[in-house]
């Protein structure tokens, strides 16, 4: 009865081949951790650096950290620091020359404004490279409203400036007006004036006829005399003309002049009409809001200085 | 696409969303046109063409039965006044705001009144006077936590200077500096450090004074109103004199004297 225990043919060097088993298995599992590893970067030499922001909104364990575009890192850790968040960023350190000192981070996004946010690195003008565990500074990105703000900041002046053009082209507008309506009246009172002249000219002839009849009377004493003053006449007569010509070619350029002036105010109009608009749409009526009608009250104006001497 | 562009373009496409809004009514049109052209002639030194703008909004205020923009109108038109040497005119078209009676217009536009009142009696001298319509001014602001309070307190610490209170004026000057500061009101920061800089003068304390008048200056430079610039030249000089530095002292009265000849020139 005491025969000894014969494993069955099929179970031969069954521990070997256990063994082989769990020998593969083991490596198998040895080969996916350290493919894992070599993913996630493990093997790869990284070198800490730090930045503190007041705010760290937006900032996430994990996000790449780009220089140039190309990631060379991550966000490692944050930590609440005295004065906000300490955020360590992980570089791989291959990349480190290329990160001197006087370098800055960024929180910035792919496209702009949208886009997965990363931090990105602004390399400094340095020549000497960071050190571990360096603090470098941080630069808060630009909000939507930020960037709207610097529009409006940048365009409100250039509104302001048009506004100005247009009131001061209104205002040009207005003395050529009045300067034309002067000048009108003159041209309108250019025939009495004429009229004026012709009279004069008749007193002068008939005063002409006398000195006539005089010089006969002294026996054409004067001859010359009497030669000079039909000289006067004669500028007289002319330069009644001429003032009646120019008359006339104001007249002509008033009518030519007439409507370039009625397109221009029109045109001004218009141009009011739009900037009015414009100043009434989003997101410029915020800048265009009324402001306080009331002036500022300063306690200087308690001093009396300003006021005329009385 | 360039990301700038594409910034430029959303902000555009945004902009396209919003339509004018409504265009406000002919008369109140015409109401804010006569205040922005009366405010721009008087920085423009035009007091009188400032008066006549600024008593047409008066006229259209009131017509529109706008008892705020009648109150607002009514404290331009006092300053205006005041700086055409006008005082009794300034202080008629105070006086329906600043009634005991009750009346139309706001705690808030009554202090701002009251102030005013203040202001112009004691550029007439009335110390006595212009203290009691700073407390009133003061009560109101309190309760409605204004942010006239450092321009009231100016007002009283000039009162109590005036009145040989110089150790009270200091006090109420560095109070009204610092809430001045909290509000990041340059204009009555410096106003309080030129008083702060008197009284130190009138306490005996010339070289502590010349350095607050110079702060004061320095303020006052940055907002270029050459009134004041000339005012803190002359204290300066007065308290460089009692400093015994005669040659600084010269030095800023010469200076005032060129700003006073400028301002005459330009009148």
């Amino acid at each position: 009865m005491s025969k000894g225990f014969t494993p069955p043919v099929r179970f031969t060097r069954l521990v070997l081949k256990v063994n082989a088993f769990l020998l593969i298995a083991l490596l198998l599992v040895g080969a996916f951790m350290g493919l894992v590893a070599y993913k996630q970067g493990w093997f790869i030499q990284q070198t800490p650096i730090n930045f503190v922001t007041r705010n760290s909104l937006g900032i996430n364990k994990g996000m790449p950290v780009k220089l140039y575009g190309f990631t060379v890192g991550t966000v490692s850790d944050m930590q609440l620091a005295q004065n906000g968040v300490a955020v360590k960023l992980s570089i791989i350190s291959s990349h480190m020359e290329r990160i001197p000192k006087g370098s800055r981070a960024k929180f910035a996004r792919e496209s702009g404004v949208v886009g997965a946010s990363v931090i990105e690195i602004i390399p400094g003008r340095s020549d000497q490279p960071l050190g571990e565990d360096e603090y470098i500074d941080f630069e808060p990105s630009r909000g939507l409203s930020e960037i709207i703000d610097d529009f409006r900041r940048q365009a409100v002046p250039a509104f302001q400036e048009i506004k100005q053009v247009m009131s001061q082209f209104n205002r040009g507008s207005e003395e050529v007006t009045s300067a034309m309506i002067s000048l009108r009246r003159e041209i309108d009172r250019l025939p009495e004036t004429h009229r004026a002249v012709q009279k004069l000219l008749d007193t002068a002839t008939r005063a002409t006829e006398n000195i006539e009849r005089v010089t006969a009377t002294v026996d054409r004493a004067a001859p010359a005399l009497v030669g000079k003053l039909s000289t006067t006449l004669d500028s007289l007569n002319s330069a009644a003309g001429s003032i009646q010509r120019t008359g006339k070619e104001a007249e002509e350029v008033m009518r030519r002049l007439k409507p370039a002036l009625e397109l221009g105010e029109a045109t001004a109009r218009d141009a009011s009409d739009i900037v009015s608009a414009a100043k009434r749409s989003w997101p410029l009526k915020e800048s265009f809001k009324p402001s306080e009608a009331l002036l500022p009250i300063d306690s200087f104006e308690s001093y009396g200085i300003g006021a005329p001497q009385k | 696409m360039n990301p700038s562009r594409a910034t430029l373009g959303l902000l555009f496409l945004l902009a396209g969303c919003g339509a004018p809004g409504p265009q406000p009514p002919a008369a109140q049109a015409r109401l804010e046109d006569a205040n922005v052209r009366g405010a721009s002639q008087l920085r423009a030194g035009d007091h009188a063409g400032a008066a006549r703008r600024y008593e047409d909004a008066m006229r259209i205020a009131r017509s529109l039965d706008d008892a705020d923009s009648v109150a607002v109108n009514s404290i331009n038109l006092s300053i205006v006044y005041q700086r055409m040497g006008r005082d009794a005119d300034a202080r008629a078209v105070l006086a329906p705001l600043v009634a005991e009676e009750r009346n139309a217009y706001s705690a808030t536009r009554r202090m701002q009144a009251e102030l005013r009142m203040a202001i112009i009696v004691l550029a007439a001298r009335d110390t006595a006077g212009a203290s009691a319509w700073a407390r009133r001014a003061q009560e109101r602001c309190q309760a409605l936590s204004c942010a006239q309070l450092p321009a009231i307190q100016n007002v009283l610490a000039q009162a109590a200077l005036e009145s040989g209170d110089a150790a009270g004026a200091a006090t109420l000057a560095e109070a009204a500096a610092d809430r001045a500061r909290q509000q990041d009101d340059k204009s009555e920061t410096a106003n309080a450090l030129r008083l702060a800089g008197r009284a130190q003068r009138a306490l005996g304390n010339a070289p502590a004074a010349v350095q607050v008048l110079q702060q004061a200056l320095d303020i006052d430079r940055e907002l270029a109103d050459p009134r004041k610039i000339m005012a803190d030249l002359l204290e300066l000089a007065h308290a460089s004199l009692a400093a015994g530095n005669k040659q600084a002292a010269r030095d800023y009265q010469e200076r005032a004297t060129t700003i006073s000849r400028t301002l005459k020139d330009d009148k």
